[in-house]
């Protein structure tokens, strides 16, 4: 574990110096591993996928542009989203709307699933036929996800994006977003169970 | 003994290895027992690998030429007027 993490840090100051220097291959290396998850993490702020494209494009260039000043502190996806959620932020400010993540009154879906002594009332499926390839209704079962994902509130989907998908480590999660490590857990829980029961639903 | 509603609130924890020895104990002792909490566990590591998946399927999908130049044309353009 100890050793994987000096050979991330590795891979990421090559990577550093590649960028800095104007590599284009290396650009397209970390836009690729981002750019989607930015785009969504946005979206979820701003509910405008034409917004969340333009701000991203826009932290990319600050991202290119303040490279040299990168110093480490974090890990170098965890600086890329602080800048897409300060761009987020001043978008939304223009637009009136203030964002927050604490994501108070979300509440998760499994409130009627216990009878009153906490017991299932329906014994859970067992979900022999559901893999990543499987199709279903002409589409994978990855896109039900997506789609499912892209119906969270603001809070819950930052956290499932940042920590589910692009594995960033829970304490850096929560400095970006401004959530205790109690709360983060509580909202990338009852995010999954969002994404559970959709997948459920195709079981 | 752990309700199956307090087994399915700790379920996320528990998959990503952040309980506790005893409250591990405790859902292990459970689980030996209870074949609904199991199947639901399964189903919620199921749901974090295919979670990883769709993140990892839209990357993949997302290299956007165009975009990617008109990135740094703008980086460009930002250092040649902005000084």
């Amino acid at each position: 574990m100890r050793e994987s993490k000096r050979q991330d840090r590795d891979a990421e100051a090559a990577l550093l110096r590649m960028l800095a220097s104007g590599d284009r291959a290396a650009f397209e290396a970390i836009y690729r591993k981002h750019n989607a998850a930015m785009v969504r993490f946005a979206t979820g702020i701003l509910r405008s996928r034409a917004s969340a494209e333009e701000v991203t494009q826009d932290a990319w260039v600050s991202v290119l542009k303040n490279i040299g000043g990168f110093e480490g502190r974090s890990s170098l996806a965890g600086w890329i989203f602080t800048i897409v959620l300060n761009k987020a932020r001043t978008r939304a400010g223009r637009d009136g709307r203030s964002v927050s993540f604490d994501g108070a009154g979300e509440d998760d879906n499994l409130a009627a699933a216990f009878d009153g002594r906490g017991r299932w009332k329906d014994m859970p499926e067992l979900w022999e036929e559901i893999t990543a390839e499987r199709i279903i209704a002409g589409r994978s079962v990855l896109h039900h996800v997506t789609a499912a994902i892209e119906t969270l509130p603001p809070a819950q989907r930052s956290v499932l994006v940042l920590r589910g998908q692009q594995g960033l480590e829970a304490d850096e999660v929560c400095a970006i977003l401004g959530i205790t490590e109690g709360n983060m857990r509580v909202l990338l829980h009852r995010a999954r169970l969002t994404v559970r029961a959709a997948v459920d639903g195709l079981a | 003994m752990l309700s199956c509603k307090e087994v399915a609130q700790r379920a996320s924890a528990m998959i990503d290895g952040e309980l506790g020895a005893w409250d591990m104990l405790q859902m292990r002792m459970h689980l030996a027992m209870c074949k609904g909490c199991e199947r639901f566990i399964g189903q919620m590591r199921i749901t974090r690998g295919l979670t990883e998946a769709a993140g990892e399927a839209e990357a993949e999908q997302d290299a956007d030429d165009l975009r990617i130049s008109a990135i740094l044309s703008e980086l460009h353009e930002g250092k040649q007027t902005g000084g």
